[in-house]
This record gives C-alpha cells, sequence and structure tokens, in this order.
C-alpha cells in the first residue's frame, strides 16, 4: 500500500503542473491583463502609455508569457505564492483569512447532507414501492434540478428577511466571540450548499441499501431470528455505507468550488468569493493558487478515497 | 499579423491593398448625422419608461443649473427631421453601425435595444456589443497624429463623465487628446477660455459659448443625467446636516449626526462600501468608499454641490490676486488617528508623491501638474501655480494627504500595494478600530478630532458595494442605515420600506454617447 501511495503522490506533481500551466493559459488567453481591470475606462483615458507601462512593469506583466509561467512555477516550489495584483496582499494570508471561511462551511454542509441524506436514502430503502418513498424521491428529484442560489435567495427571504429567525448573510459582527455566536450565520449557507448533495447522497444510499438488503447474510441474520432494526442498521446499514463513504469523499473537495455561489448570495467572506473578485479583476496569481488548491484537493480525495476503500473492503487491492 | 497575411493575400490576387484593406470611410464625421441620431432617440420616453423617470434628459453634457447656456436645441424626438438629415447627408442605409458599451447591468442592455429600435425605424442599423478585458484601450486609443484615421474601431461608444469639475466634460477633446474627436483650433479655443480663469462669471460665459458650439457639432450626443440617490434609515438624524453629492466630500456634518440606540443601547450605524481585500486609496475615487469619507480629512471643505467654502484642516488660506499662489495655515495640534502630529510636511509629501500614481484623479493632477514650488514654513504651506488652474480649490477640498510617516519611501507606481492599505491611518472624525477583512470594519469616534467628537458611537461597515444586490437586503434586515446609489431598480424596492428614506440628489454625471468623428475608422 504504502508504494501504491507514494506511486499516486508523484503522480500528482506532473498532473499539478499540467493543470496549473492550462489554467495560467486560460487566464493568458482571456482579454485584458489585471491592469486593464484596476483601472476604470474614466481614469484610463488620463494616463498616458507610459504610466500602463510603468504599472505592468511593477506587477511584473510586461515579461512574456512563459517567463511568467516559469517565475510562477520557480517561486511556488520556494514557497513563495506571491502577492495579489491588485491589493499587494501575500497570497498565504489571503488563503489563512478565508479558507477557514469556507472550510467550515463545507464541512457543515457535508455532515448535513451525510446525515440527512444516508437517513432519507434509507427510510426509502425501507420503505420501498410505499407513498413515502415516492415522495422522497420526487423531494430528492427537485433538489437536484432546482439551482442552490434560487434556493439560496429563497430561504433568506423566508426565514430572514420575513421570520428573521436568522441573520441575512455575513458571517461575523461586532462582539462576536465564540462558534456560538457566529452559529445563526451559517445555518442557512450550510443548509442550502448541502441540499444537492443531500439529494444524491440520498439516492445513492438508498440504491445501496437496497442492494444490501437482498444480500444473503441478511437472509442469514433474519434466519438467525435478529430483530428487524438490528438486520437493518446494524448489519444492512454497514454494508451499504462503504459506496456512500466513498461517494461522500469525492464530493468534499468539490464542495469547496461548489461554494463559489452560496457564498455570493449569503456574502459568506470564503475562497469562493474570493475567487470570482480575482477572475474577474484578471488577479493570476491568486486565481491560480485558489485553482490549484481546488485541484490538489481532488486528487487528495480521490487518494484517500482509494486507501479507504481498500481498508474497508477486502476485495480491493491496490496495485 | 492579419494584415501582413491580407496584403500578401491581396498581392497574390493582384489587388491594390487598399482594396483589401481600406479604412471604411465614416459617414459620422458628417455633423447632419449626428443631428439625425440625436432627433431619432426618444430619449423623454426611455426615461420614462426604461427609467422610471428616475433620469433628467440632457441637452448638453453640463448639468442643469448656472453654468447650462439658454436656448440649447434639445434635438426633441423628431423622426421626420432625422430621416431628412440622413438624405441631405446622403446616408448609406447598407452600413451597420457599431455601439460599444462598457456597464453589465440589464439597464443598459434595454437601453441599446431602444436604441437600436429607434435608429432603425430613420434608417440607420446599429449592432452592439460589450468591450471586455482592456475597455480603457479600446475606448481611449488615440490615432496617430496627423492622421484622419481613429485607432478605435467603434462607431459610437456608450459611456459616462462623472466630472468633479466641469472643465472635465471637454478638456478631453482638446486637439490630440481624444480618440473620437479629430482636432479643432475653434473648439480647442474655447477650452483654453475655460481654463483659462478662476473668476466664475467669465467660466459661465465660456462654458456657456462651448455648450452653444457643442450643441451642433455634437462631439458626444447627450442622453441623460444620471441622480444619485442617497438612503437612510428612520434610525439616523443629521441633526440639519446637508445633502449633496455623496460621490465626493462635502461637509455633510457628521460629528452632529445621533442615532436611535440599537437593542444593545448604543449608537450604532450600519452602512456599505467597506473592502473585501484592501481599503482603497483615495486619490482616485475620493470620496466613494467609507474610510475615505468619514476617516479622512482635507485642507478645505466644500458644500452639498462641491463648492469650496472654508477650512477643514486649514485654519484659514489665501489665494493671490492672480490665482498664482496659495497659502494655507493648518489648525494648531491636528494629529492623525496614531497620535502622531499632522503637519505641513504630510501634506507637501502627499502632493509630490501623488502626482507618480498612475490613474490619479485628473483633476488633481491638473492641479498639481501646474505647481511650480511648494514649501512649508511651520504651519503655513506656500503653493505657487505656474500656469492658473481653475479648480485648485476644488482640488485641496477632496484631495486628502496622507500620513508621511506610514507611508515614505512607497513606489507611487505600487501605492495601492502598500501594507498601509489593510489597516489605514487617517485624520477624519472617525478611525479604524477594528477590522475584519471581508466581513466589516468598525469605525469609532477620534477622541483628539479637532472638529469636535461625534455623537455616534460606532459606524460598521460591510463590504456590499455601491451598486450590488445586497444592499436591498441588508436595509431590509435593518443591516444599512445611510449610503447611496445609481441603480433605479435599488431606488425603487428602497422607496417601498417604510424604515427607509431615499433623497435624490443632482451630481455632474451625463451619459451620452461618444461619436466617432474621424473621416476614416481603423478595421
Amino acid at each position: 500500500m504504502l508504494t501504491f501511495i507514494i506511486r499516486r503522490l508523484l503522480i500528482v506533481i506532473p498532473m499539478l503542473l499540467v493543470i496549473s500551466f492550462l489554467v495560467y493559459l486560460g487566464l493568458e488567453l482571456t482579454p485584458g491583463d489585471a491592469v486593464s481591470h484596476m483601472i476604470d475606462p474614466e481614469a484610463a483615458s488620463q494616463m498616458s502609455p507610459a504610466q500602463f507601462e510603468a504599472l505592468r512593469e511593477a506587477l511584473g506583466l510586461n515579461k512574456s508569457f512563459l517567463e511568467r509561467y516559469a517565475t510562477w512555477v520557480y517561486n511556488m516550489l520556494h514557497g513563495d505564492f506571491g502577492r495579489s495584483l491588485s491589493g499587494g496582499v501575500p497570497i498565504s494570508e489571503i488563503f489563512l483569512d478565508r479558507l477557514p471561511a469556507t472550510l467550515e462551511l463545507s464541512f457543515l454542509a457535508l455532515l448535513f447532507s451525510t446525515v440527512i441524506g444516508c437517513s432519507l436514502g434509507t427510510i426509502s430503502a425501507l420503505k420501498r414501492g410505499t407513498a413515502t418513498d415516492s415522495s422522497l424521491t420526487v423531494i430528492g428529484m427537485l433538489g437536484v434540478s432546482i439551482p442552490e442560489f434560487f434556493f439560496g435567495l429563497v430561504s433568506i427571504l423566508i426565514f430572514a428577511l420575513h421570520l428573521r429567525w436568522l441573520p441575512v448573510g455575513g458571517r461575523l459582527m461586532p462582539g462576536y466571540e465564540t462558534f456560538l455566536d457566529r452559529a445563526p450565520h451559517i445555518i442557512l449557507p450550510a443548509l442550502v450548499l448541502s441540499l444537492m448533495m443531500t439529494a444524491g447522497v440520498m439516492r445513492y444510499s438508498r440504491a445501496a441499501m437496497l442492494d444490501s438488503l437482498s444480500r444473503e447474510f441478511i437472509r442469514t441474520a433474519r434466519s438467525k431470528g435478529l430483530p428487524e432494526w438490528r438486520i437493518n442498521f446494524v448489519h444492512g446499514f454497514r454494508v451499504a455505507l462503504t459506496p456512500v463513504v466513498v461517494l461522500i469523499g469525492f464530493r468534499l473537495p468539490t464542495l469547496i468550488g461548489g461554494s463559489v455561489i452560496i457564498e455570493e448570495v449569503f456574502q459568506w467572506p470564503g475562497i469562493g468569493s474570493e475567487f470570482i473578485g480575482a477572475v474577474r479583476g484578471a488577479d493570476y496569481p491568486l486565481v491560480m493558487m485558489i485553482a490549484l488548491f481546488s485541484v490538489f484537493a481532488v486528487l487528495m480525495a480521490s487518494l484517500i478515497v482509494d486507501v479507504l476503500t481498500a481498508i474497508i473492503d477486502p476485495r480491493v487491492r491496490l496495485s | 499579423m492579419n494584415k501582413a497575411l491580407g496584403i500578401a493575400l491581396a498581392a497574390a490576387l493582384q489587388m491594390t491593398t487598399t482594396h483589401a484593406y481600406a479604412d471604411r470611410a465614416n459617414q459620422l464625421s458628417d455633423e447632419r448625422v449626428r443631428q439625425a441620431i440625436a432627433y431619432a432617440i426618444d430619449m423623454d420616453t426611455i426615461v420614462d419608461t426604461l427609467f422610471e423617470g428616475k433620469a433628467i434628459v440632457a441637452d448638453s453634457m453640463i448639468p442643469n443649473g448656472g453654468f447650462k447656456a439658454d436656448g440649447l436645441n434639445a434635438y426633441g424626438y423628431d423622426p421626420e427631421k432625422a430621416r431628412a438629415l440622413l438624405k441631405e447627408a446622403g446616408w448609406d442605409e447598407t452600413q451597420v453601425l457599431d455601439v460599444v458599451y462598457y456597464y453589465g447591468d440589464q439597464l443598459t442592455a434595454d437601453l441599446m435595444v431602444a436604441l437600436q429600435a429607434y435608429l432603425g425605424d430613420v434608417g440607420v442599423q446599429m449592432t452592439y456589443r460589450k468591450l471586455e478585458g482592456d475597455v480603457g484601450g479600446q475606448l481611449n486609443a488615440l490615432p496617430a497624429s496627423g492622421t484622419d484615421t481613429s485607432a478605435v474601431t467603434w462607431d459610437i461608444a456608450y459611456g459616462a463623465k462623472a466630472a468633479l469639475a466641469l472643465q472635465e466634460y471637454y478638456n478631453g477633446y482638446q486637439t490630440g487628446k481624444s480618440s473620437y474627436t479629430p482636432g479643432d483650433a475653434a473648439r480647442d479655443e474655447l477650452i483654453a477660455r475655460i481654463n483659462g480663469t478662476s473668476n466664475v462669471e467669465e467660466q459661465k460665459l465660456a462654458f456657456k459659448d462651448f455648450e452653444r458650439y457643442e450643441n451642433t457639432v455634437l462631439s458626444d450626443i447627450p442622453l441623460y443625467y444620471q441622480q444619485l440617490f442617497i438612503y437612510e434609515s428612520d434610525r439616523l438624524d443629521r441633526n440639519g446636516g446637508q445633502y449633496g453629492n455623496e460621490q465626493f466630500n462635502y461637509d455633510w456634518g457628521i460629528v452632529n449626526w445621533t442615532a436611535e440606540p440599537d437593542e444593545t443601547g448604543k449608537q450604532t450605524l450600519y452602512t456599505n462600501t467597506a473592502p473585501s481585500q484592501f481599503f482603497e486609496h483615495p486619490w482616485l475615487n475620493p470620496g466613494v468608499y467609507v474610510f475615505s469619507k468619514i476617516g479622512l480629512d482635507h485642507l478645505l471643505t466644500a458644500d452639498g454641490s462641491l463648492a469650496p467654502t472654508g477650512g477643514q484642516l486649514a485654519e484659514s488660506y489665501e489665494v493671490a490676486a492672480d490665482g498664482l499662489s496659495v497659502s494655507f495655515d493648518l489648525k494648531d495640534g491636528l494629529t492623525w488617528h496614531d497620535g502622531q502630529p499632522l503637519t505641513g510636511e504630510d501634506v507637501v509629501w502627499s502632493i509630490e508623491t501623488a502626482k507618480g500614481i498612475p490613474g490619479l484623479n485628473p483633476v488633481f493632477a491638473n492641479t498639481f501638474d501646474a505647481i511650480s514650488d511648494i514649501s512649508t514654513d511651520g504651519d503655513v504651506i506656500n503653493i505657487s501655480f505656474a500656469k492658473l488652474d481653475p479648480n485648485m480649490l476644488l482640488t485641496f477640498s477632496q484631495f486628502a494627504p496622507l500620513p508621511k510617516h506610514l507611508l515614505e519611501g512607497v513606489n507611487p507606481v505600487e501605492f495601492q500595494q502598500h501594507p498601509f492599505w489593510q489597516n489605514p491611518v487617517g485624520s477624519g472624525p472617525f478611525k479604524i478600530e477594528e477590522v475584519q477583512m471581508n466581513d466589516y470594519v468598525r469605525f469609532v469616534p477620534f477622541a483628539d478630532y479637532h472638529g469636535g467628537v461625534a455623537k455616534v458611537e460606532e459606524i460598521v461597515a460591510f463590504p456590499s458595494g455601491e451598486n450590488d444586490g445586497n444592499i436591498i437586503k441588508n436595509a431590509t434586515a435593518g443591516r444599512l442605515d445611510f449610503g447611496f446609489t445609481k441603480s433605479v431598480a435599488d431606488v425603487q424596492s428602497l422607496e417601498e420600506m417604510e424604515h427607509m428614506r431615499v433623497i435624490p440628489a443632482d451630481i455632474p454625471y451625463t451619459r451620452s454617447l461618444r461619436i466617432n468623428k474621424f473621416a476614416n475608422i481603423s478595421e
């Protein structure tokens, strides 16, 4: 297994290089650069070409594409993540500031979707063919098909503006000291972010549970006279959990990317909303780091899922 | 490369290069065509419908008021006259005008549809597209000296001119400075007149002559004057403080504002325009962001229409009779928010540093470019000018000096990237108490403020911008007590809220069609 892990980690390096090059190239091909986004058109009309050139030179944008990319890779390998072009803030600081917000939102959404999705999927499987099963199936389909920004806006309208149970958005307010102070702010965005994933987990766990319940060991358990709850939840559910864990593992990194829209809707100051600003402003060092982090998270999740699957299921051999 | 390829192809096909890559002749260089376009657009209907009446139809780039000439042709909707003018000018109905814009809002897209319909009705076809990427370059590229071919590729550009000083409306037309208006000696003379005096009555006469000239030649077709809308919650009482052009700085009496205490018994007000990654420096947009508005003072202060009215950091000031020198005597005991003394050295350093900053506010740039000498004598700052700048006092009512002791040595080109802008130190009535970047910024009264300690105990600013969708959400939730917007849709929603009031303000902000008038347009 150790050889497998080392080999996979080594493969990650060229993959990251190729992906980073493609992202860099994509940014290069978009019209304009950071300078053209920094200065509004009215102010730009008052600037001389020499001033533009000086600004580009100061930000290192006057070098060729390959030179800039090579410099970026070199700096990365030396632990220098660079600075945001627009505000000069070290990117490591931006990550340290924003990532916790995104991670707490993503993990809570993952928790909500896992608990609710597995519970409803199990109920749906146990009540197969009944009105409950059909209702949950319809709800699941709605959860998958309605865009999350719509859910977000509707939930703000109902729970924040009409009922006034929860805040309209944001993460912190003056005077907050503990997580409990902040808790009301995270409930709505985490629930909305978890919604689409809940539907997926529910459908997946329903199928896995049905598959598990049709196995011979379940029949054996019943013949031994075990109580029905024990057969379903101890024997059936435990086996059904393996593919669901795999699904959740793969979804974890995508939650970081998936939170972009939710962060915008709920004014959540995470890495997703930062990414939107960076793309709009052609702030390539920041875009590159966020993109690379997302890619790295996906690759690592893939590795962890493979290892976990091998540990859980003895039939799986890592090679 | 495309052009080289075209030339090679033309040679191969035994064509002249002129046939392959001719710059197209521009019929918009004929003023009758421009006048026809002005007559073809029914701005009254557009303002009543698209803008819900929340704009004012423009008949000049200069806003209504004392500087506006009487008897200007308003080019009221007259499609028959438009068709006649086009016929007289020999308009080629097969050509399709390329109209560009740079706003991303739905209202602009709707306006483009309306313009297309109005122009189509008189036989002028147009397409429209939003500029992306290097918008400044695409709008403002200047033609080579002496050529009659424009360097920009568009026919018409929809945009705005938001002027701090009225001269900004016309200074850009100077020969060699405009991407869409060829040089013209008569116009240059008119520009020299509006810049050549600080006497208000003489300025008014010069502006009126300019407006009459432009009213015929239509370098820009003025469409409408954008209004600004100030909104406030019923928790806020300005206690007689005036309202005015909120995009800039004026004496709004914030020290005397009071707020209804919140549930904790504290007078806290909520607003927006806090930073998401860094505080924007105040030398480009001097009054848009909350720190610039409440955290920084200026040598002079101004009224709601931005006319300088007296000293702010300056106890007094004196302008020479010829307008070529000014001296400011700073108040005694001024300090920055960190307790360090605010001196004439800070002001001099700020002016000298600002001169090197790309994208410096153009009014500031004109004033500072005219400076021939600057010195300090104790608390007195003496400035001499090589030429008269009619907006010198306006500049010093908007230009905020910054602390030399914290910024000295900064490279002006990387001014915005300095760490100072993560938690800046100012001189205004409120100082920064806490920065939670991208969450909120908390301001508290500056205890040593020279104008007295503010009564409001705390101002909390969120990063929601001037025109973003969070305004309505935050206002509805009681998290927005004051601010301003130019968005018509926001204004309608704010007006429907019982706890909010909206006060319209006329500002110098004119939306127009910039017409490319060069004889030829680059392909």
